[in-house]
């Protein structure tokens, strides 16, 4: 007998599924057969979405992160909006499950207070080490790219907040993922791109006050 | 302390693109399902979903799982 049936609820249903029919098998008690169909099409799915971050034993993690996902997707099917296919909406979960578990493990020794970034007690001769000039600049640029880094690394020390230069320094100068940095600052993504936004806009203010124009910053930075 | 030439362009340009009205990773989360179901339909959900597409730009993480949902779900088309 298969396991599915031992449900009191019956599977009446055939793939593909709508919408409706998914979220009836997959509401209390769950059917498990549909779980089976589901499991198979994450599984499938996330092999070749994941293939590039994972090293060894792709098909284990796999399987695992779909069965990880499956439990999320039980508990939340009936927050599912019906906006897009369920298995859309499947998939973002399994794929944001897979994601956030390899970017724990490949971050999880880093602590973000010992990530060099520019703070009140650094000292800001470091930066302007020879090492960190372009090799192909002039020297002309390379003064003006000199004088620009310590303008700018002046005002991520003097106005934005602690948390802000750390969030800052974590995200844009170590390039380390939003979802670690949330979780080791004991917040959450949508907090922590809040607080980033605050601190872009602060520096936009001052680069405006200090005549600092960040498009053509760009512009002459990139050789144009 | 590792600023340097290529880290200053990334925060000019982050800063140079910063207004008030951006999405949030909760709100590009909530609607990256229908912008992604367009794209694969072959229409242009930048049209329809412009913050959506602008946050993926400035949103490492978002932009990763983005890519990585595309895949996923031409391989289950």
């Amino acid at each position: 007998m298969p396991r599915w049936s031992k449900n009191n609820k019956e599977k009446k249903a055939s793939p593909p599924y709508s919408n409706e029919e998914w979220v009836a098998l997959l509401s209390n008690p769950p059917n498990e057969q549909a779980i089976d169909e589901l499991r198979a099409i994450l599984i499938r799915g996330l092999k070749p979405a994941l293939s590039k971050y994972v090293d060894q034993e792709l098909e284990q993690f796999v399987k695992d992160t779909a069965q990880d996902a499956l439990l999320k997707i039980l508990d939340n099917i009936h927050s599912f909006r019906g906006e897009s296919k369920l298995t859309t909406w499947a998939m973002k979960i399994a794929v944001r499950e897979g994601l956030t578990v390899l970017r724990r493990k490949k971050w999880n020794n880093i602590s973000l207070n010992d990530l060099r970034g520019p703070n009140p007690d650094s000292d800001s001769s470091e930066i302007f080490s020879e090492k960190f000039a372009s090799k192909d600049a002039s020297p002309e640029l390379s003064t003006a790219q000199k004088m620009m880094m310590e303008k700018v690394e002046g005002i991520i020390k003097n106005v934005l907040t602690e948390m802000q230069r750390t969030a800052i320094t974590a995200l844009m100068i170590h390039d380390l993922p939003v979802t670690v940095v949330a979780e080791k600052m004991d917040t959450n993504r949508n907090n922590l791109y809040k607080l980033v936004h605050d601190a872009r806009k602060k520096m936009k203010n001052e680069f405006e006050m200090q005549g600092i124009d960040p498009k053509k910053m760009i512009s002459e930075l990139s050789g144009g | 302390m590792v600023l340097n030439p290529k880290i200053l362009k990334k925060l000019f340009k982050a800063v140079a693109y910063t207004h008030d009205d951006e999405l949030g990773c909760g709100d590009c989360c909530d609607e990256i399902e229908e912008f992604i179901e367009l794209k694969l339909a072959g229409k242009s959900p930048e049209d329809a979903y412009p913050l959506v597409r602008e946050h993926l730009d400035k949103c490492g993480d978002c932009r990763e799982e983005y890519e990585a949902l595309l895949t996923a779900l031409k391989a289950t088309a």
